[in-house]
């Protein structure tokens, strides 16, 4: 009962069928099942490593300012991260560097990552209580893992969707759409 | 085979930006359920969006991929700040409702991911009219989803009572946008290739 519960609310926070965000990212990667999955993964390591750090951005900066600096600090805490992951994918050979390295490049700068820690910042506002790293962290990892299986869902029925059953104009993106919408509607009615 | 050429045209109808290429969806499916919000948002993109992308065409593209990346997001994240900072003079009622898709319009990826690809390899000139339409193409199907759906489901136009007896309340959620997203977007390609097709046929 409890992991069901869990998994309820998971899918109830989950933050492409409840608020869209990354969205157009996982458009981009549905070009294959394993790509999307790829893709997914990445995201989560950039929401999840991403969000301890803004942790630090919250806390410091000063409440006159944080309308208008909170994004630019968050820009730069996801270009530094970027820059790192392709370095380290980097010193792990040269094959794997051209093999990988499109993922982070679609998965750094994205509504995806970058609402994950506006949310995380707007939740953290309102309850004192989620102020700390590990929340942060976790609330990180918790987005990505939404990510990803919402690119589950999406797979599961990638190749219906692309099928020559769904009439041309509606093949490819517009139906994902709408599956994505009617799943959506689906994670509405569990909140 | 694809023999078309690229028009600078194209970004309203052949390479529109949300029904072709599904960029900067989010903002139109949570956000774009009323025409102020519409508003609110075609502002922001437009004023961010070509400020961002005018300024980055200058950047050297001698320095490596990843790093003109880093600095067009910083680059649109500088261009928030005033855009911003005009937005609570302007609309204050819809930078509330907008939220956290103010900012995250900032970082879309026609600016920090598509505008090499996209608009980079054109002259300045050439440019500077794509991206123009390319923003009105955004515009007309922003302003025409927030107008359909503040219609449909709270029957209103610009928050005044219009006229119908039936609304649709599940077209204003997250899940209505997705489906009449999806919707627009097939129409919109049998419209695309209706036109292709016929003008192909009086070429011939």
């Amino acid at each position: 009962m409890f992991i069901i519960n869990d998994i309820i609310a998971l899918l109830a926070a989950n933050l492409i069928l409840t608020q869209a965000l990354g969205t157009s990212t996982m458009f981009i990667a549905a070009s294959g099942r394993k790509n999307l999955i790829r893709t997914a993964c990445v995201i989560t390591l950039f929401t999840t490593v991403a969000s301890a750090f803004t942790y630090f951005v919250d806390t410091l900066m000063p409440s006159s300012v944080r309308v208008y600096a909170t994004l630019i600090c968050y820009t730069l805490i996801i270009g530094v991260l970027y820059a790192f992951f392709l370095t380290v994918l980097y010193f792990f050979g040269k094959e794997k560097f051209n093999a990988y390295k499109k993922y982070i490049h679609i998965s750094a700068f994205n509504c995806a990552v970058m609402g994950t820690l506006f949310t995380i910042s707007e939740k953290a506002a309102a309850d004192d209580s989620l102020r700390n790293t590990v929340t942060y962290f976790l609330k990180g990892l918790e987005a990505g893992a939404g990510f990803i299986v919402a690119s589950l869902f999406l797979a599961a029925a990638f190749k219906k969707l692309n099928s020559e059953k769904v009439p041309a104009s509606f093949r490819g993106y517009p139906a994902m759409l709408i599956y994505l919408g009617i799943i959506s509607m689906a994670v509405y009615a569990l909140k | 085979m694809n023999n078309r050429k690229n028009s600078v045209f194209d970004g309203i109808l052949g390479d529109n930006l949300i029904l072709s290429s599904l960029m900067v969806i989010s903002p139109i499916i949570i956000c774009g359920d009323s025409v102020k919000n519409a508003l609110s948002l075609i502002y922001a993109f437009n004023s961010m969006t070509f400020i961002s992308l005018i300024i980055g065409s200058f950047v050297p593209k001698k320095i490596p991929y990843t790093i003109r990346i880093i600095i067009y997001a910083v680059i649109s994240s500088l261009v928030y700040i005033p855009v911003r900072w005009f937005a609570v003079e302007f609309y204050p009622d819809s930078i509330h409702r907008i939220g956290i898709y103010y900012p995250l319009l900032a970082v879309n990826s026609l600016i920090v991911l598509q505008s090499e690809a996209k608009f980079y390899r054109m002259k300045k000139g050439r440019m500077i009219i794509s991206l123009v339409f390319y923003i009105i193409g955004f515009d007309l199907v922003m302003l025409f989803t927030g107008a359909v759906r503040e219609f449909f489901a709270y029957g209103t136009i610009l928050s005044k009572v219009a006229d119908i007896n039936t609304t649709v309340s599940g077209l204003g959620m997250p899940f209505g946008g997705f489906i009449f997203l999806g919707l627009m977007c097939g129409v919109y390609r049998k419209i695309r290739s209706s036109v292709r097709s016929g003008q192909t046929e009086s070429e011939e």
